[in-house]
């Protein structure tokens, strides 16, 4: 009977040693998706993913709305990630309608999707942290990262769905006394995260648990179009607030840092780096900004692009995250379609996880900085 | 580093936290301090003032029932519909006001964004939670209330950490 099954349904073994293994879709450990496994006792002899459960169809929605109505809910796919998803869709509509976006928005911009990248690296390595079984690195990501949440709530007035880029700027200016408060927030949140380096970082039991864990080498990591922190933690320099600067951060100094082992654990490591990163590119974009002037050039309702289409990719915080837009003069998109970094870092995942035991399983899953609703859209 | 003075470094770490200050916000009794009224907008400039994206509030006098807001929200969530009022105003011919459905509504912000005539603002009031699908649907009545919101915790720094107060 079992044969009449589509593929990956048997549950059956199918030769004397080799058993399939159903990992998900309800959330063992695998995000919303399913990993269909073969193993050979402990060993992984195959790996097959099989996303697409948290499929949502913003592609299509975004061709029923208006430019302006599309951005609630084009930020749902990673919403502790809001502004840098919306932040490719609005650079793309901006080239649409020929808008010039005022540079204190410019700076705000910046400074909102860094201090998002930081919420949303704090969530991923709360959730890497339990998976590899150490609860303390669950509790601090998740407390520190209140921290901001509460900053980033006085400013756009949402704790994660802040609504708050819009094509021509931003849809608020900051409160008063925003930029003592900010860089109160940012330096006691560098002083935290250092203190993860002795309990996690250092720590020689993860060391032990990640080092040489489903190694992604240099020439692999290009060939399989990985991005973000997978890439730059297989030694290839590439950041695109570096390599193609946009808005503001053609003005900023960008360090991002690369290491070269390109196993879980400098996977793991990275999105830490890019943190105090982060907070370096606030403190330099608070100086810099301009004390005031305007935010928002103020649109016609209902915008018509013309016979156009554009592409625009930003740094999120799981790579490069690229927003498609196709306009027939109408103010409906044609066409929206959005790359996203989630995906193309699963690509790799069948190749990581071979040869590797069934219980380093998710250290080397999560470390792929993999977000399942943001690559089923 | 040998494995030794690491797991005891991991350890002290952990250890040296027992001094730190508790970060946790007991909800019901504290509850966070937020910048300004909720967040408004100004449709002559075409920016919004920064605030928290709460409940609703209209302002009677104010709108004129041009339904620009429920046209804003069709794209984003059908959380408003028009509804009949027994008032009489000069500038609202028709007697309609916006009715907001808050079990589907996402607190987007974009139909205050819309409204020409400064009538529709939002407020601090977030605990909108009720025992029946009804009760989420808030009358032009219910929104021109003005919601009392206790506001007293803040997040704190000092030599031992951050706290909420
Ligand atoms: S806040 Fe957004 S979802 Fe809610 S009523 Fe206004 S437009 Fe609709
Ligand atoms: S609240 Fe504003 S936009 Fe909505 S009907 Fe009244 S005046 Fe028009």
């Amino acid at each position: 009977m079992a044969t009449q099954l589509p593929p990956g349904l048997q549950l059956e073994k199918l030769d004397e040693r080799i058993m399939t293994l159903n990992v998900g879709p309800q959330h063992p450990g695998s995000g919303h998706m399913r990993l269909i496994i073969k193993v050979d006792g402990d060993y992984i002899v195959s790996c097959d993913p099989d996303p697409g459960y948290v499929h949502r169809g913003e592609e299509k929605m975004a061709e029923y709305r208006n430019y302006i109505q599309n951005i609630p809910h084009l930020e749902r796919p990673v919403i502790h990630d809001s502004c840098n998803i919306l932040y490719p869709y609005c650079l793309g509509v901006e080239e649409l309608l020929g808008l010039e976006v005022p540079e204190r928005a410019q700076y705000l911009r910046v400074i909102a999707s860094e201090l998002n990248r930081c919420v949303y690296i704090q969530y991923w390595l709360a959730i890497y942290g339990i998976f590899l079984g150490h609860s303390t690195m669950f509790m601090w990501p998740a407390g520190d990262r209140e921290l901001l949440i509460d900053l980033l709530e006085k400013i756009t007035g949402a704790r994660v769905t802040h609504a708050y880029f819009v094509p021509g700027g931003i849809r608020n200016d900051v409160p008063a006394n925003f930029e003592d408060m900010c860089l109160k927030r940012v330096n006691y949140f560098e002083k935290r995260i250092k203190e993860y380096a002795a309990i996690f970082y250092d720590n020689p039991i993860l060391i032990s648990r990640t080092r040489g864990a489903g190694v992604l080498s240099r020439e692999d990591a290009i060939r399989l179009g990985t991005t973000g922190s997978t890439l730059r933690a297989s030694g290839v320099d590439f950041d695109l607030r570096k390599k193609e600067p946009y808005d503001a951060y053609g003005e900023l100094d960008v360090h991002s840092d690369v290491l070269k082992d390109g196993d879980s654990y400098a996977r793991s490591k990275i999105p830490w780096l890019d943190m105090f990163e982060s907070c370096n590119i606030i403190r330099q974009a608070l100086q810099k900004m301009p004390k005031s002037g305007s935010v928002r050039v103020k649109l016609k309702p209902n915008p018509k692009g013309g016979n156009d289409e554009v592409y625009k990719r930003v740094e999120s915080g799981r790579g490069s995250l690229g927003c498609y837009i196709v306009s027939r003069s109408k103010p409906e998109p044609y066409r929206v379609k959005l790359s996203v970094g989630s995906f193309r870092n699963l690509i790799c995942m069948p190749y990581l996880l071979k040869g590797e035991k069934l219980g380093n399983m998710p250290a080397v899953y999560w470390s792929l900085n993999y977000w399942p609703v943001e690559a089923d859209r | 580093m040998g494995t030794a003075t690491g797991i005891i470094k991991a350890l002290n770490s952990g250890v040296k936290h027992l001094a730190v200050k508790r970060f946790t916000l007991r909800y019901p009794e504290q509850k966070l301090k937020f910048v300004g009224d909720g967040y408004q907008f100004d449709p002559t400039t075409g920016v919004g003032i920064a605030g928290y994206k709460g409940r609703h509030m209209l302002f009677h006098d104010k709108c004129t029932g041009c339904q620009l807001c429920a046209i804003a929200c069709e794209g984003v969530a059908e959380a408003i519909g028009m509804v009949k009022v027994q008032e009489e105003w000069k500038h609202n011919k028709k007697a309609i006001m916006p009715q907001i459905d808050y079990g589907k509504c996402v607190f987007c912000g974009l139909c205050v964004d819309a409204c020409p005539f400064y009538a529709l603002y939002m407020t601090n009031d977030y605990e909108l939670s009720s025992f029946t699908k009804e009760a989420l649907i808030y009358t032009p009545a219910q929104l021109q209330v003005k919601p009392y919101v206790q506001q007293d915790a803040e997040i704190i720094f000092d030599a031992r950490g951050a706290t909420h107060g």
